[in-house]
């Protein structure tokens, strides 16, 4: 107090610190450490909410009318995910196929060969590239657009209207987004395989004309087992039900900014890219570790 | 009766906007309410279709009562034109004003389509829009719309937010006579938030907002 300086702070801020407190700045790191897990928490409540919500919606699915208005969404939403999305994915596996898988083949030792090459091609493409970049690919191109979609129509009221047609926007947009992208995902896995398979032999076959294409692929697919089928599909259940709830769980948070909307975008493309990172990599430990 | 509102009352955490409103509306009438900027007449009208929070009070339609009931069915049964958009920019002109009857009913989809022309016809709205999404529409067009789509569920209650917007006098005369010509065939209250004295002109009461409630303007 006395002090000369004109302010117009409120007279709270203008306190000395007392030597008996903590400093601020203790403070705020204890509340992040306490704020964050509740955050974490809130979070995963509300994906398992809407989890829920998209299951509980499907019962509309049973009339005939409402499932024709489902079935031009759902099919809008494949095409958006896994049609449009072939271009990249199969450019990405060509390079991965030509830079990484052909140049493997150099390095083998020519009498194990076939079963060993074989063997790493199932193991780093198929069983972890493969789902990786496909999600990655999944998350940058079409959970975007989803998360963006979303806020839009938040902004512009379009669930509103919805509601006042007696039309549940869960229904109209995270059903669709919860059936196609999981879907969509485990077709892209399969499609960057293949792919990146020929592509790889592609670039063999130029440094060694006598390996055959049958050979070449009959070796591959000798060292899939089922378990790595499933193992793939539960990844694209789960990447994809994860990535299309993110999607909608953070464009339903925009209101009136396109600020909104673009904060939406870049915390859900971080959270995908984690969760479905560490799904992935939990995933594959439990099924391939000996 | 086909609305009859009790006890109003709507209000925002730091603005109460209508407190205690009653009144009626038959299904052969067409009730104006003068508003000005800022008054709550677009939340006047959502409060009565059940589409805000913060609301009390009964809206009822016939056995049911509108802010009691969450069923989409009754819903269905308001027909809600929009000031501003209010169309789904997923889909095109005919496909928002066939969504409603495909959603709820089991009419075929042809006969829909039938029925979304007639709309159209008695509108006046001309078919080439049809193919157009809301993005191509002018603010007219885009009322126009709003109005055929609540006008196909042939709705017990029409809720207009502000029609006049951008429309010539010849335009929204005829659109308001068109109006009444659909609600001698299919009887529905019709409550409608205005500025123009056109279309006071037309209605057949007129009210006015004043000091949180609503008054007759005998003017």
């Amino acid at each position: 107090m006395g002090s000369d300086s004109v302010s117009t702070l409120p007279s709270d801020t203008k306190r000395e610190p007392d030597p008996q407190q903590p400093p601020p700045n203790s403070w705020r790191i204890i509340e992040f450490f306490g704020r964050k897990p509740r955050e974490v928490a809130i979070f995963l409540l509300d994906v398992i909410g809407l989890i829920s919500i998209a299951l509980a919606a499907s019962k509309h699915l049973v009339n005939r009318k409402r499932r024709r208005i489902f079935l031009n969404l759902f099919i809008r939403q494949l095409y958006n995910t896994g049609v449009r999305a072939l271009f990249i994915n199969g450019m990405i596996a060509i390079f991965i196929g030509a830079l990484l898988m052909s140049r493997l083949f150099n390095y083998i030792p020519q009498q194990v060969i076939s079963t060993q090459y074989s063997y790493l091609f199932v193991v780093i493409v198929f069983r972890e590239l493969g789902p990786l970049i496909s999600g990655i690919i999944l998350i940058s191109r079409s959970a975007t657009a989803v998360t963006s979609e979303i806020g839009f129509l938040r902004m512009t009221r379009e669930f509103q209207v919805l509601h006042g047609l007696g039309i549940n926007p869960v229904f109209m947009f995270l059903l669709p987004v919860f059936f196609a992208f999981p879907i969509s995902l485990f077709l892209m896995f399969i499609y960057f395989d293949f792919v990146c398979l020929l592509s790889a032999y592609v670039f063999i076959w130029f440094s060694d004309p006598s390996i055959g294409f049958t050979a070449f692929l009959g070796g591959i697919l000798e060292q899939i087992t089922l378990n790595e089928v499933a193992i793939n599909a539960v990844k694209a259940l789960l990447g994809g039900v994860m990535i299309g709830i993110i999607s909608i769980h953070f464009g339903a948070k925009a209101t009136n900014s396109f600020d909104d909307v673009s904060d939406a975008i870049s915390n859900s493309t971080t959270t995908q890219l984690m969760s479905f990172f560490l799904i992935n990599v939990v995933l594959s430990i439990l099924a391939y570790t000996q | 009766m086909s609305i009859v509102i009790k006890n109003l009352h709507i209000e925002y955490p730091d603005l109460l906007l209508f407190d205690d409103v009653s009144f009626s509306v038959s299904d052969d009438e067409i009730v104006a309410i003068k508003t000005q900027v800022l008054d709550g007449g677009t939340s006047l009208l959502k409060g009565i279709a059940g589409f805000l929070q913060g609301v009390s009070g009964q809206s009822w339609i016939d056995n049911t009562d509108l802010l009691a009931s969450t069923a989409s069915e009754e819903h269905f049964k308001i027909g809600y034109v929009y000031e501003n958009h209010g169309l789904l920019s997923i889909y095109n002109v005919q496909q928002n004003i066939c969504l409603p009857l495909q959603f709820h009913t089991d009419m075929p989809s042809t006969e829909i389509a039938q029925e979304a022309i007639s709309i159209c016809d008695l509108l006046h709205i001309d078919h080439s829009l049809l193919a157009s999404y809301p993005h191509h529409l002018n603010d007219v067009q885009t009322r126009m719309i709003n109005l055929a789509r609540a006008l196909i569920v042939k709705p017990r209650v029409l809720l207009i937010d502000e029609l006049e917007g951008g429309m010539s006098d010849e335009v929204l005369q005829d659109t308001m006579r068109r109006l009444k010509e659909r609600q001698r065939d299919f009887p529905m209250a019709v409550i409608i938030t205005t500025a123009s004295e056109i279309v006071m002109g037309l209605a057949d009461r007129v009210l006015k907002i004043s000091d949180r409630n609503l008054i007759e303007d005998l003017v």
